[in-house]
């Protein structure tokens, strides 16, 4: 009978919204809240740089140039002697001063935010860094130490609701690519229409960024996961070490000689002369490298050179050619999840979607408080009379 | 039939709330900050050393200061077996002279097993040591320093001055 057919599909399609409607309404507050962050996260760099001239790299004149590594190294030593730099980073081509990570012979470390143009140290990274904060809120609520894997793992577990909410919303809304042709916000017919509609319209179109999301929070978990049970999938092996033979024996009391971040940076241009270093790091012993990063061709991923601080050469190279397919894919992750990888644009990008997605997930609990209560009561009453009357066919 | 009953308050409360109580994730945040804040300034160094400063240890012509990094038993560091993370400063006068620090625990064999390389900077560096099986809480931790004009310097401390927590992990994992 054609009506039983009709009723059926129809009851089918009820189930999905039913099931679309309770994947995140229980945990509907939770989901905003590291929408909402994760959202302020991606520009947060940029919220420092209106908030505090510290961290800007204002030129002192038209005709300013951008000091060397080695100079910057003099000027810290100069203004704060003793202290020992760690990293310093520089995003190319930067609205940012350099962040240079010192210790101090009293054992405290710092961020020091150094002008690249003049060398002066601007100011240093105090208690509260808005930055890491809203990271850390976002990514693990702010728990720390061991209770951190706790809350990465309550966090990325939502990648699981997320992508459920995506699946069954686009069976639930078939014809969602409608919205792209004639958008329809009703905002005179009443509240459920109007959150009904909002939801609809920044639901289909957000679907690819909300894939995006749902996919790297997923990785997120499974990478929580391969780390506890401490399985690997890198294939960068076992970091090298400056040869003993290469690590210089010096007369009591004589400084070991190194070469100069200059000469560093010559080995690497030499070595990969299509890099644009946006770090580097210092060696952490007499047995370390000097690490000098940036991106290549592949936006996504970092290379790095690792240069011998006594003789000047490169003694390894990690390009994204020498990672296997699974690292390209794992590796790209991060990037795509954070949106940093392509400049401001992209991430103001990943803002106004993050928002969207927020309200995405507000809107969906307007329309819950609004409809999905009735049609669960429809769906459950429907159906418990269907079984009743298989039993008595058996 | 059954007569439906007029929901009594606390139920009609429970309701209209239960789906909201996800937002109480929130505390989470609120109650760690004081917590947040005080990791990140230890790891800055702005809490010491370390958890547990084991105190001054002569070595040879230098002197450091050793101290447990975190107050916890050690690691299981999966196939690696169990670690546990120190931290040592070098004495203002010999940062230039020391090239590296080593610690392990029993009397290394030989330049090539002398342990875990201390990383970091002359002023604050860490090392994860690897506890080996058969080790006692009665043994003895043996620290290296290396200096740029080669000569090498060695210092004992027993495991129960070093961490007390980790020679009484030590004693309970052999009962």
């Amino acid at each position: 009978m054609s009506g039983t057919t009709v009723s059926r599909r129809s009851s089918g399609a009820r189930l999905w919204f039913v099931v679309h409607g309770w994947l995140a309404l229980p945990i509907w507050a939770f989901l905003f809240f590291v929408c909402l962050t994760g959202s302020i996260a991606t520009v947060s760099q940029e919220i420092v740089w209106l908030a505090s001239p510290a961290v800007r790299a204002n030129a002192p004149g038209p005709d300013a140039t951008l000091r060397g590594y080695d100079e910057v190294l003099a000027a810290v030593e100069q203004q704060q002697p003793g202290a020992r730099v760690r990293f310093i980073s520089r995003p190319v081509k930067s609205i940012f001063a350099l962040n240079v990570r010192v210790t101090r012979p009293d054992g405290t470390s710092g961020a020091l935010f150094v002008n690249p143009y003049t060398a002066v140290i601007q100011g240093e990274q105090g208690a509260f860094d808005f930055q890491q904060f809203v990271r850390a809120l976002h990514g693990w609520l702010l728990l720390s130490g061991d209770n951190s894997r706790i809350g990465w793992y309550l966090v990325s577990a939502l990648s699981i609701p997320l992508l459920g909410s995506l699946i069954t919303g686009i069976v639930v809304y078939k014809r969602f690519w409608r919205v792209y042709l004639r958008p329809r916000l009703r905002v005179s017919k009443g509240r459920r229409v109007f959150w009904g509609d909002l939801h609809r319209l920044a639901g289909a179109w957000s679907i690819p960024f909300i894939a995006i999301m749902a996919v790297t929070a997923g990785w997120f978990l499974v990478r929580a996961i391969l780390d506890d049970n401490h399985i690997s999938i890198s294939t960068a092996g076992v970091p090298p070490v400056v040869a003993r033979g290469d690590v210089p024996v010096v007369a009591k009391g004589a400084p070991a000689p190194r070469i100069t971040l200059g000469q560093a940076a010559e080995a690497v241009r030499a070595q990969l002369p299509d890099l644009e270093p946006t770090f580097v790091q210092f060696p952490s012993s007499a047995y370390d490298h000097i690490s000098v990063g940036g991106r290549g061709a592949y936006p996504l991923l970092f290379e790095t050179v690792d240069v011998n601080p006594y003789n000047g050469k490169v003694e390894r190279t990690r390009r994204v050619s020498d990672r296997s397919a699974l690292e390209l894919v794992t590796g790209s992750m991060r990037p795509l999840h954070t949106g940093d990888f392509a400049g401001v644009w992209l991430k103001l990008v990943y803002l106004v979607f993050g928002l969207i997605l927020t309200t995405l997930v507000f809107s969906g609990m307007m329309v819950w408080t609004r409809r999905t209560a009735i049609e669960t009561v429809k769906l459950v009453r429907e159906r418990k009379p269907a079984r009743l009357g298989l039993e008595a066919a058996e | 039939m059954v007569a439906l009953a007029s929901p009594s308050r606390g139920a009609s409360l429970w309701q209209r709330w239960r789906f909201h109580l996800s937002a109480l994730v929130v505390i989470v945040p609120i109650v760690f900050t004081p917590a947040f804040f005080h990791e990140n300034a230890f790891f800055d160094g702005k809490k010491g050393l370390g958890e547990r400063e084991v105190g001054a240890i002569a070595v040879g012509p230098w002197s450091v200061r050793l101290a447990e990094f975190k107050l916890k038993e050690p690691d299981a560091e999966g196939r690696a077996g169990y670690a546990k993370e120190f931290a040592l400063a070098l004495c203002p006068a010999c940062v230039d002279q020391v090239k590296a620090a080593y610690l392990r625990v029993g009397k290394p064999r030989n330049i090539r097993t002398m342990g875990a390389l201390f990383s970091g900077t002359p002023y604050r560096q860490t090392a994860e040591m690897r506890i080996p099986d058969r080790t006692t809480a009665d043994d003895e931790l043996w620290l290296t320093l290396e200096g740029w004009d080669g000569t090498l310097h060695q210092a004992t401390i027993p495991i129960r001055t070093a961490s007390p927590l980790m020679a009484a992990w030590l004693e309970k994992a052999k009962r």
